[in-house]
């Protein structure tokens, strides 16, 4: 009997621990639940892709400094995961009370598709004034806001512009000039250009930004023409000829040998080295370039267009955001600190950590003493536009932009192939 | 009545467990069958099952609930719209008739297809040549063995960043084919159209080949040497000793390391992503690196999820008949 009884003990055991444990944590949670309002303590999750400061970590711990009596949870999250790890952690409940996100809906962060979704809590009016004139569509359905947007970036070409000088020549102030300088910058064993051609989303800035002159600047709702299938990548002459221009700088030797296999560290490392003499990348690279290589000098310029200076445009937007989780428990201490984020000296903080334009006072910034004095005037005479992919359909679309220019400069499509693909990304 | 039949009475009329142990005592079951007559012999089996069924269900139920359920529910996914948040609708076949209309996902069947068969058959060769070369005779084979073996340890994501490095347009190759004057030669190996399945093809052969070695390895053990040296001494040369002795004897293990390698082959992941992410403009893309863009990065899981099905069930028709080819028991 004895025998018998011993394992039916352990049985009982065996069962009972872990229920007990289970009822436990159960009760932990429901306790905390109770007490559960209001705390001086929140999480941030943002995205992170080098050594150099944060700016969304910078603030933070400064925040923490000026109200000692509140701890923020840092959760950085590498840039590649990011829209991963949030979308999951939002499903599943578990996510940061804030978090950054992107206004539209190309990527996995964007807001549009996660305020659909009931993840995202609306914001007041200190994030409504900082939305940027044109963009209101991209931070939130209803004229409701839900993210808040903490500087402006600029996304044009970062020129080395010690290596522009070094090469004695001006950098070309229209299409035709820039090409003409391709041939005896290659012949040097330089490029105008550096690509990360392995890289979708530099391909894809390459396309975008050909067509900023070629499409937006000629029709700047050609976004919602597409939305309203007014019209198609495919039979819009302006795309057909900015992809068309891919292939005419690839046959003008403006990209460095090799750039349809190239990444971005291929990119930096041209472009640090004087090799190249300018990259497709958002302005704020230039100030990671400048900590890596201190003696040179970065600018922020603008793809010339075909007509010279006086077409010139360029994109400029807010493109990521703060926004408050609405599962979160902390929203009234997300809410403050998104309040004091708001305030101008933190968006002017914030824009010369990270290297951008602040979000408020462009009027009143000091663009020749910065790395944006060459878009200085197209700023100012609002001569720019959003980043035209946060108004696409879905990711696929600006994925096949990117994906069909690296196989522009590889030979194996056309134009013509790529711009369906985009359609029919869009229309999927 | 006798001692025996007493005996028998009594057992029958003791519990099953005890029974059983009685049955486990004696060493065989199928004697204690015998003695006891078919039906109660059926209870006591049943018994006897039930008692070692009883303690495997934790481990059912676990690996049902983390896989099979997990695996089911995914399944689910790929009848329906959804994005990865938020509601979603069930869209029947949708996903598949867009998977089978779409060029870029057949090219990518036929990649995966592509690598597997290609990186077995070239890993088995080579494989093969390693087994037989390292199998006697050369005094280094262990350290050989080890170093050939190494990359079937190596982390696969880490190997393809090296070999991303080797085959980059400023990599060793390129500077070797400059340094010869073979400089119009060079190009950037994984970003070339023509050329990028092929390098693709070379990385995974070089990881599968260690593999393959291994199992001819042990399936040289089963070859006789007197039968061997039976055949040298009838005459017959390297070659017809390798084709009428060592080759059948290897038949089991090549039918294990062909049909292994295709099921590792087709769900490769990791080495496609790190080399060319599925590039250049889709070149290399396969199944399983398009199952994680759609579902992760573009955020189309229902989508995503219909093309793992299909990965799935190509994936699970190899394995079935890898399950049939090295069944040792005809009967089983």
């Amino acid at each position: 009997m004895t025998q018998h009884r011993r394992p039916a003990g352990l049985k009982l055991a065996v069962l009972a621990l872990p229920t007990i444990a289970a009822l436990t944590l159960v009760g932990c949670g429901a306790s905390s639940d109770a007490t559960g309002g209001q705390t001086q303590e929140f999480s941030l999750t943002f995205a992170t892709s080098n050594t150099v400061e944060s700016p969304y970590e910078a603030l933070a711990k400064q925040y923490m400094e000026t109200f000692p009596d509140i701890k923020i949870t840092l959760n950085p999250q590498p840039n590649d995961s990011y829209d991963q790890v949030v979308r999951t952690q939002l499903q599943a409940g578990n996510a940061s009370d804030v978090l950054v996100t992107s206004p539209g809906s190309a990527s996995g962060r964007s807001i549009l598709p996660l305020v659909d979704a009931g993840f995202l809590e609306p914001l007041g009016e200190s994030a409504a004034a900082l939305v940027p004139e044109g963009s209101e569509e991209l931070f939130g359905p209803n004229g409701e806001v839900y993210g808040l947007a903490p500087e402006i970036t600029v996304v044009g070409l970062v020129a080395n512009d010690t290596a522009i000088t070094a090469t004695n020549t001006a950098f070309p102030e229209d299409f035709a000039g820039l090409l003409a300088q391709c041939g005896p910058l290659s012949e040097e064993g330089k490029s105008l250009f550096a690509v990360a051609g392995s890289a979708s989303p530099n391909t894809g800035l390459l396309g975008m930004q050909l067509a900023a002159t070629r499409v937006y600047a000629q029709d700047p709702a050609w976004n919602e023409k597409r939305s309203a299938g007014e019209v198609t990548f495919a039979d819009t002459e302006g795309w057909q000829r900015a992809l068309e221009a891919v292939v005419l700088m690839k046959d003008a030797g403006c990209f460095q040998g090799g750039a349809e296999g190239a990444g971005f560290d291929g990119v930096t490392k041209a472009l640090v080295s004087g090799s190249s003499l300018a990259a497709f990348i958002p302005g704020p690279s230039n100030k990671q370039l400048k900590s890596t290589a201190e003696d040179q000098d970065f600018e922020v310029r603008v793809l010339p267009s075909e007509g010279g200076p006086s077409e010139d445009f360029i994109y400029a937007s807010a493109n990521y955001a703060y926004s408050i989780n609405a599962a979160s428990r902390n929203k009234e201490a997300a809410t403050a600190f998104l309040e004091w984020l708001a305030e101008p000296e933190q968006t002017k903080a914030f824009a010369e950590i990270d290297g951008a334009l602040p979000v408020t006072g462009l009027e009143g910034y000091d663009f020749e003493n910065s790395a944006y004095k060459n878009v200085a005037e197209l700023i100012l005479e609002n001569r720019y536009a959003p980043l035209p992919n946060s108004e696409w359909a879905n990711a696929s679309v600006y994925d096949e932009l990117g994906s069909g220019v690296q196989g522009l400069l590889t030979g194996q499509q056309t134009p013509e192939q790529v711009l369906k693909a985009m359609d029919a990304a869009w229309d999927q | 009545m006798t001692a025996t039949s007493q005996s028998t009475n009594h057992a029958v009329n003791r519990p099953v467990h005890e029974q059983t142990r009685t049955a486990q005592a004696s060493g065989s079951v199928h004697r204690v069958q015998r003695m006891r007559g078919p039906d109660r012999a059926s209870k006591r089996k049943w018994g006897l099952e039930f008692g070692h069924w009883w303690w495997a269900l934790p481990g059912i139920a676990l690996v049902f609930a983390v896989h099979y359920m997990a695996t089911g529910i995914g399944g689910f996914f790929a009848f329906t719209n959804w994005s990865g948040i938020g509601s979603f609708e069930v869209v029947g076949w949708k996903n598949f008739e867009a998977i089978f209309n779409d060029p870029t996902k057949i090219r990518s069947l036929g990649n995966t297809l592509f690598f597997a068969f290609g990186s077995v058959l070239l890993g088995n060769i080579m494989g093969l040549l390693l087994a037989l070369a390292l199998n006697r005779v050369v005094k280094t084979r262990y350290a050989l063995r080890t170093l050939f073996f190494m990359p079937v340890v190596l982390s696969p994501l880490a190997t393809a960043y090296i070999w991303k490095f080797i085959f980059d347009y400023e990599g060793p190759i390129n500077v070797l084919l400059n340094a010869i004057g073979a400089g119009h030669l060079a190009k950037p190996w994984l970003a070339d159209p023509q050329w990028a399945v092929w390098t693709v093809l070379v990385v995974l052969t070089w990881s599968s080949t260690g593999f393959a070695m291994v199992i001819f390895m042990a399936g040289l053990t089963s070859v006789p040497v007197e039968v061997e040296e039976a055949a040298a001494i009838d005459g017959a040369n390297l070659l017809q000793r390798f084709h009428h002795v060592t080759l059948p004897a290897l038949r089991p293990a090549v039918a294990i390391a062909m049909t292994l390698g295709i099921v590792q082959g087709l769900r490769v992941f990791d080495p496609i992503m790190a080399l060319t992410g599925g590039g250049p403009a889709g070149a290399t893309e396969t199944l399983a690196t398009e199952v994680y863009k759609q579902a992760f990065a573009l955020g189309n899981f229902g989508g995503g999820a219909a093309l793992a099905l299909v990965l799935a069930v190509i994936i699970l028709f190899f394995a079935v008949i890898q399950q049939r080819l090295t069944r040792s028991n005809p009967e089983d």
